[in-house]
């Protein structure tokens, strides 16, 4: 082992103890702890948790790099996936919060008193998670294969075991401190090497600042090749597939339910209100530093590495073209590598960049170590949640009501095992491109949820029916369009990832055309809708809204 | 408890949606607008980059995070001219949750 496995390992190793170590210390003992957290979070810590739980493998590795190849077409995912969190924060969060339930699907079976939609929800829930788990699984494959130059499979092996233990020891409670610890770990580790190398390129420390010169030289640099310029707007996809892959990523950011429960762990809604800006913020330094990652990167590749003869390049470039990610060949024989001729892969450019711009030992382990944090914390998230649809809403709200405190800690902690190595297996050999399958999880999750909450906390006359019709209606859309989009049947240009678009509107017309056809919702669904207009201390009841100072009834 | 009259719980809840409605707007046109017209917007230059392109990677974030800060804030004072407080909030609400 040389010293920068060493360094990597020790690095991960420690922070895996810290992880592990704040489960222990957190550990479960009732229900509502594994579930919600006993909702006492205050919202400044939710709002790093669930920036944890947020920024996924997807996000740390493979952002930048998306930046990095499309250009100004890379900004979809920016503002998409931070968007999201206005919608989420305005329109659900809060009212969701003040319903007080455990998880998603039983908000939807609570609110339309309808177990089928219930068991749908539940379903659909464990589907969206699912898809979404396997690239965290596979994520911390690549970062642990590469460490040990061990094949990707043995690596996500290794990560499925640690996230087991600590995800079902610590339940809900657990894994909101240990996402805090991973979230500071990754933002840490991600900030570092961009202040390094706008120190190195511009002789300025902050970035945020500097990048937009750069930006400009990368502009001139393609003019000069005669390609298009990197800040161009839709170079390398048509604007309405923008304009989609927009909408479907933030409106399935706000739909997705392991995001969506981390807002139960608060006490009111305007803790809730709170958590959304604290998380909002915490996620923004790193969408924020993502395209100065991009810009810095593509700049060092096109004027240190571009130019340079064929058989003086940097030692980085063999270990990265083993694993794939890299392809260069000098395909006009002039002996000197030119920019046309070096194919960067979209996840190397993280992990890549300080070997490359020659941060050195620590921050190379540092960058692996948060890499990790950031797979690690959303699978955690993740598993809470496909546990809490099966243990909760399933086995206990619809097969074993009277079940025991304990039999459903029990039964929440075998569904985290056994989903955990169902997807590890999976995740050994990935069905697909990681972030198109993370695209489609927001598409599914949209898709299927968002017009059934939104409409749910509310539209008062929205009932039963018009939920299962909506949330059917919306689940078979979307995979129908991603279908078809992979076949290249498409409307308007729009590709598989930007299928929420198709998705949406068609559940949203279902659940009002068929709420309003059949008969209204009882009198007491529709008085908890307008209950949730108002703050915990006020009550809609029969017409009136009482305050509630302390007196009594 | 007192009864609230409907013309207060009526404003309270005005209040509160044009909040929304104004931020949400905000935000669509810090994203979706400046999209939509990205072609024109690319002639001007903010921070040496395209606005466009500024906008893309920089300005909807942080408009996206100042709306959720001064929506908070805000939603805090209208609460407060309502009387709403918000210990009396956390404790009415840690009896009401359902958990079970």
């Amino acid at each position: 082992m040389d010293a920068q496995t060493l360094v990597s390992l020790g690095l991960i190793l420690a922070t895996f103890a810290l992880y592990i170590g704040i489960s222990i210390f957190n550990r479960a003992k009732q229900t509502s702890d594994f579930y919600v957290a006993s909702r006492g979070i205050p919202p400044f810590w939710n709002g790093m948790a669930i920036g944890g739980d947020w920024m996924s493998a997807a996000s740390f590795i493979g952002m930048a790099g998306t930046v990095l190849a499309l250009g100004y077409d890379g900004l979809a995912y920016i503002m998409g996936w931070t968007g999201g969190y206005l919608l989420l924060t305005f329109l659900l969060a809060p009212q969701l919060r003040k319903y007080g339930r455990f998880t998603v699907p039983e908000f939807i079976g609570d609110r339309f008193d309808s177990n089928p939609a219930r068991l749908i929800a539940a379903i659909a829930t464990i589907i969206i998670s699912f898809t979404y788990i396997i690239g965290q699984l596979s994520g911390s494959g690549v970062v642990i294969g590469r460490l040990f130059s061990i094949p990707a499979m043995y690596g996500t092996m290794i990560g499925v075991v640690i996230i087991a233990i600590y995800a079902s020891l610590g339940g809900m409670k657990g894994v909101t401190w240990t996402q805090v610890a991973q979230y500071i770990i990754l933002i840490v580790a991600y900030i570092i090497p961009i202040v390094f190398m706008s120190l190195q390129v511009s002789g300025n420390p902050l970035p945020w600042l500097t990048y937009g010169n750069v930006v400009d030289e990368i502009g001139a640099i393609d003019r000069e090749l005669g390609l298009s310029e990197y800040f161009a707007p839709f170079a390398e996809s048509d604007k309405s597939q923008f304009i989609a892959l927009l909408f479907t990523l933030m409106v399935g950011t706000s739909a997705l339910p392991h995001v969506i429960v981390r807002f139960y762990t608060v006490t009111t809604m305007k803790a809730a209100r709170w958590s959304g800006a604290w998380a909002l913020l915490f996620i923004g330094f790193l969408y924020l530093s993502a395209p100065a990652y991009a810009a810095f990167s593509r700049f060092i590749l096109m004027t240190q590495v571009a130019g340079q003869p064929m058989d003086e390049l940097p030692g980085w470039t063999d270990s990265w073209i083993n694993t794939g990610l890299l392809e260069i060949a000098d395909q006009d024989g002039n002996g000197v590598l030119d920019w046309t001729e070096i194919a960067v892969g979209n996840d190397m450019v993280v992990m890549a960049t300080p070997e490359i711009a020659n941060l050195g030992m620590f921050v190379i382990g540092l960058v692996a170590a948060g890499a990790m944090a950031a797979a690690l914390s959303t699978a955690g998230g993740l598993l809470i949640t496909i546990s809490s649809s099966f243990a909760h809403d399933i086995y206990y709200r619809l097969m074993n009501p009277k079940a025991t405190d304990k039999r459903r800690l029990n039964a929440g902690r075998i569904a985290i095992v056994l989903s955990t190595v169902v997807a590890g297996l999976v995740a050994l050999d990935p069905p697909g491109v990681i972030t198109q399958i993370v695209a489609w999880a927001f598409a599914l999750a949209g898709g299927t949820f968002f017009p059934v909450l939104f409409l749910g906390v509310w539209w008062k006359r929205m009932n039963a029916q018009g939920a299962v019709t909506g949330m059917l209606v919306g689940l078979a859309s979307t995979l129908c369009y991603i279908f078809l989009a992979m076949n290249d049947i498409t409307l308007f240009g729009i590709q598989d990832t930007g299928a929420g678009v198709i998705g949406v509107p068609i559940n949203f017309l279902a659940c009002v055309i068929v709420s309003l056809v059949t008969a209204p919702p009882a009198q007491h669904l529709q008085d908890d809708v307008i209950d949730l207009r108002y703050p915990e201390q006020m009550t809609y009841k029969d017409g009136e809204v009482w305050m509630n100072d302390g007196t009594g009834k | 408890m007192k009864k609230v009259d409907k013309e207060v719980a009526d404003a309270y809840f005005r209040t509160r949606t044009i909040l929304i409605v104004i931020f949400l707007s905000i935000g669509f046109l810090v994203s979706f607008g400046v999209v939509a017209f990205a072609e024109f917007f690319s002639q001007f230059k903010f921070l040496g980059v395209e606005f466009h392109y500024y906008m893309g990677s920089q300005g909807a974030v942080v408009i996206f995070i100042l709306c959720l800060f001064l929506n908070a804030v805000l939603s805090d004072n209208v609460d407060k001219k309502f009387g709403i407080d918000d210990d009396a909030n956390a404790s009415i609400s840690s009896g009401k949750t359902v958990d079970h």
